[in-house]
């Protein structure tokens, strides 16, 4: 059977091309119309999977939408007359946005693929959620747990999943919390508080977190309280969220935390003002880990499950899923590569596989590696037309030694290997890496590549069977840290030598890497262990600031041309930067 | 320790372009109706605080306005042309560095920002930044129409620059940084076009031709889009308290219904997928 799955028009849009069970092809639209979060419907996304098993749209059996546009609708508008008076100027807006595309999925999908509104699906948004973490991952049955901003009404749900031995899956979802009482809803509230892009600068706040105590959790408690079984819901004259689009806090949120900060305002921790943002922000990280905590104890002492699957974009802050593990009770825990609502695709097409149309459950492998693969030649055409110095090695072996030597000069390598991570992260395929030793490359790294916030730590790779002689792991957090989705203590002992991926508070979002999933990552890794005693690389995405992550091997030279980056390695080839005396390009032209 | 939230230093190779005196200004000098507009202008630019986020909103059109560019390096196929769009993304990376420091020392200068909904009037239609309100379609243009779209964009973004730096007598630190990015957008203007004619020869003209149209074109929408939009919005709110007050109140008593904590999950039962409710 060929179901294709989609999610579009909210976050990131994405497709998923789900070939008799097993996933073929996943890709974000980012990664191909080269917008970061685009969120349009993903024309070019269905067009790569499609082509991938060379199947025209007609050939699908079914297309599966990850939410409920009607239910979403209803929504949106019971949000608006409950908001009456206070909604008139959103009102409008809400309804224009809505009443468009948004709306008439069935009719864009079915135009688009030319396929009749009878194969066209819709699953529920956490619906979506809950099959993304459980179908994509090895446990037979488990806990689910999905919670983000909105999707339809739900904000936030609990269930069971279980994988049985005649093939049958079930996954019931047992209970949920209804917008406005959103977890995520009150993360981006203070994201937007803290001067943050919503959406976007949710991780900054957890970086924050780190340089601040926890001194308002009082006043964080006042606009959120708990309900029972572990439930909580917002209070709502502390939010602007629900009645207009224009920001997101009350007067009286104000009132509370004092004055938000200014996107532009520069942020010191070591002054007053910025002392202040980073507390608040230690707050709220606390308070929403205090409140996954409770909700995952009370359903692992109801369930009496092991494991906890999580999925949607909360489960994307690693310092509350490392808490969660320790302190939840369940002793493994699952987060898949793209919680978020790009992975909502594959979800969507999986729950329809598995449940809807009752296929057996197949097991396919549980890597982050789905989307397009990257093309070395196209690497060393661009570089030697530009003439740039491309060196070519004899064998992988000697691409990694080569690699290796490279990173142990200090060098900031531009990796490009097979095929590109689904999710936010760059888990090893599109990776800026360099030695994970010194500030110093911390700070390279912020200045002249990533341009951004030093108080947004860096992560480290590590092979997963050594993982626990550098970090503090508690048990299954080798397993959570697959997607780098758990923080972790770094061991005192390695804070030093691991100085440019360690945060401020010791701690680390840590990669394990599996040699079945990456090997030659970890090949590289070993190497790398060899030459300097430490198996351990720092990992970013390869991005620029505001830009995707890389795709093709013409990206990632792109990238390198505009900022620090040393070298690039696709294939056998070695891209170095010109020289530093070499000039740009004048108009070379006719006039 | 400082924490800034944006890059404190240019990229490595952020080359500053070879550069040919002074002709640029000339050719790029105000014209038309920017001329007429000059007092207009003065006044826009005349508020601190007002030419503070300006900057910093011209940053980020820089900045997305670079990516572009890199956008369009990674998609030819001609060597020479991806060297340009290497060295422009990179100048307008530069640029976006330049406002978004100037704009940022305006700001801490005059303090901080006001609550949201007392914004200073910010006048983006007298003055909009580089890109202005063109919106560049990358991925859908091709070589010759995109290099004759670039082209007619640089020349109406230096054009405005042009107008700035010469009504920036009040503050000499933010006209030096107009001054300084006037030199790239006249060298962008003029590869753009030079390459044009280089890329398509004999269809040089034409593109132009077309280009200029289409940013008519694309003008018209938008004011016909923006009003549609205007008429729109009062439709929808004269309904909003016309019709939707007894719904509201019947919300409202439903809210009231509504217990705080779990609900119930819906059935996911096997009809439910057909459904989009
Ligand atoms: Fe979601
Ligand atoms: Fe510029
Ligand atoms: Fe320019």
């Amino acid at each position: 059977m060929k179901i294709l799955g989609l999610s579009a028009h909210y976050h990131d849009s994405a497709a998923a091309l789900v070939i008799d069970g097993v996933p073929v092809a996943v890709v974000q639209e980012e990664r191909l119309s080269r917008k970061k979060n685009d969120a349009a419907f993903p024309l070019k996304a269905i067009e790569w999977c499609l082509e991938q098993a060379k199947l025209e749209p007609e050939e699908l059996d079914a297309v599966v939408f990850y939410e409920k546009p009607m239910l979403k609708f209803e929504r949106i508008l019971t949000s608006a007359l409950r908001a009456f008076p206070k909604s008139w100027s959103s009102f409008p807006k809400a309804m224009k946005n809505s009443l468009g595309e948004k709306l008439w999925v069935k009719g864009i999908i079915s135009s688009h693929l030319g396929i009749p509104g009878s194969k066209i699906f819709f699953t529920e948004h956490h619906q979506a959620h809950a099959a993304a973490a459980f179908l994509t991952q090895p446990a037979k049955r488990a806990a689910i747990l999905t919670a983000d901003g909105v999707g339809e009404w739900a904000t936030l749900s609990v269930g069971v999943g279980e994988k049985m031995d005649d093939g049958r899956v079930a996954i019931k979802l047992l209970r949920e919390l209804h917008f406005p009482h959103s977890l995520g809803m009150l993360y981006s509230t203070f994201t937007a508080f803290l001067g943050f892009e919503v959406n976007e600068g949710e991780y900054k706040v957890m970086g924050l977190a780190s340089y601040g105590k926890p001194e308002y959790v009082d006043q964080v408690r006042q606009v959120i309280s708990p309900e029972k079984n572990g439930a909580f819901s917002l209070h709502l004259d502390f939010f602007d969220f629900h009645t207009t689009a224009k920001r997101s806090y009350s007067e009286k949120f104000v009132q509370l935390f004092g004055k938000p900060r200014a996107p532009h305002e520069p942020l010191d921790p070591t002054t007053p003002e910025g002392a202040r943002y980073a507390n608040v922000a230690a707050s709220v990280q606390r308070v929403l880990e205090d409140t996954l905590v409770e909700i995952t104890k009370s359903l692992h002492e109801e369930t009496g499950e092991s494991v906890l699957c999580f999925g949607g974009g909360v489960a994307l802050n690693g310092v509350a899923n490392g808490r969660i593990l320790r302190e939840s009770g369940f002793s493994e825990m699952y987060v898949p590569c793209s919680p978020g609502d790009a992975g909502c695709a594959l979800g969507a097409a999986l729950y329809a596989d598995r449940i809807f149309f009752k296929n057996p459950h197949v097991d396919f492998p549980d890597h982050p590696y789905w989307g397009p693969s990257v093309d070395p030649e196209e690497l060393a055409a661009v570089a030697s037309e530009d003439g740039l110095p491309i060196e070519t090695v004899a064998s992988d072996d000697a691409l990694l030694d080569r690699t290796v030597d490279l990173l142990a000069s200090d060098k900031i390598v531009g990796w490009m290997d097979g095929p590109c991570e689904l999710g936010p992260r760059a888990l090893g395929n599109r990776s800026i890496l360099a030695a994970p030793h010194t500030v110093a490359m911390k700070d390279r790294l912020n200045k002249e590549i990533k341009y951004r916030e030093e108080f947004r730590p860096f992560a480290p790779a590590v092979p997963i069977e050594v993982a626990g002689e550098y970090f503090e792991l508690p048990p299954g957090g080798a397993r959570l840290g697959a997607f780098m989705s758990g923080v972790f203590p770094v061991k005192p002992e390695w804070r030093d030598k691991l100085a440019a991926i360690t945060h401020v508070d010791g701690t680390a979002r840590v990669q394990t890497v599996e040699r079945d999933k990456a090997p030659k990552f970890y090949a590289l890794l070993e190497k790398y262990g060899k030459k300097t005693g430490i198996p351990i690389l720092l990992n970013t995405s390869f991005n620029l600031a505001g830009e995707p992550i890389v795709t093709r091997a013409v990206e990632g030279y792109s990238t390198l041309r505009r900022c620090g980056i040393d070298v690039v390695i696709a294939g056998r080839y070695i891209v170095s930067k010109k020289p530093s005396h070499a000039v740009m390009p004048t108009d070379g032209g006719t006039s | 320790m400082t924490v800034e939230t944006t890059p404190s230093r240019e990229p490595q190779d952020a080359h500053k372009p070879v550069r040919s005196g002074d002709a640029h200004l000339r050719i790029v000098g105000a014209a038309g109706l920017d001329r007429i507009l000059r007092p207009l202008h003065r006044w826009v630019w005349s508020d601190a605080r007002r030419r503070g986020e300006k900057l910093l909103k011209f940053a980020q059109t820089e900045a997305d306005g670079g990516r572009d560019i890199a956008r369009a390096a990674e998609r030819t196929h001609d060597a020479l042309l991806r060297r340009l769009y290497l060295r422009h993304a990179l100048d307008e990376q530069r640029h976006a560095n330049l406002f978004r420091t100037r704009g940022r020392a305006i700001l801490r200068e005059v303090g901080q920002k006001r609550e949201d909904g007392d914004a200073t009037f910010d006048g983006n239609f007298f003055s909009p930044g580089e890109r202005g309100l063109d919106d560049l379609q990358v991925d859908e243009e091709s070589e010759g129409s995109l290099l004759a779209f670039l082209h007619l964009s640089e020349k109406a973004a230096a054009r405005r620059f042009a107008v700035y730096q010469e009504v920036l007598e009040v503050d000499p630190v933010t006209r030096d940084v107009f001054v300084d990015v006037l030199k790239d957008e006249a060298f962008h203007m003029n590869y753009t076009l030079s390459q044009l004619k280089r890329v398509e020869p004999k269809k040089a003209g034409w593109r132009l031709w077309w280009a200029r149209l289409t940013r008519l074109w694309k003008g018209y929408l938008r004011i016909a889009s923006a009003i549609a939009n205007v008429m729109g919005g009062i439709v929808l709110a004269v309904q909003y308290f016309v019709i939707l007050p007894i719904f509201a109140l019947m919300a409202k008593r439903s809210a009231k219904k509504e217990l705080p904590g779990w609900a119930p999950a819906r059935d996911g039962g096997e009809r439910s997928l057909r459904s989009q409710y």
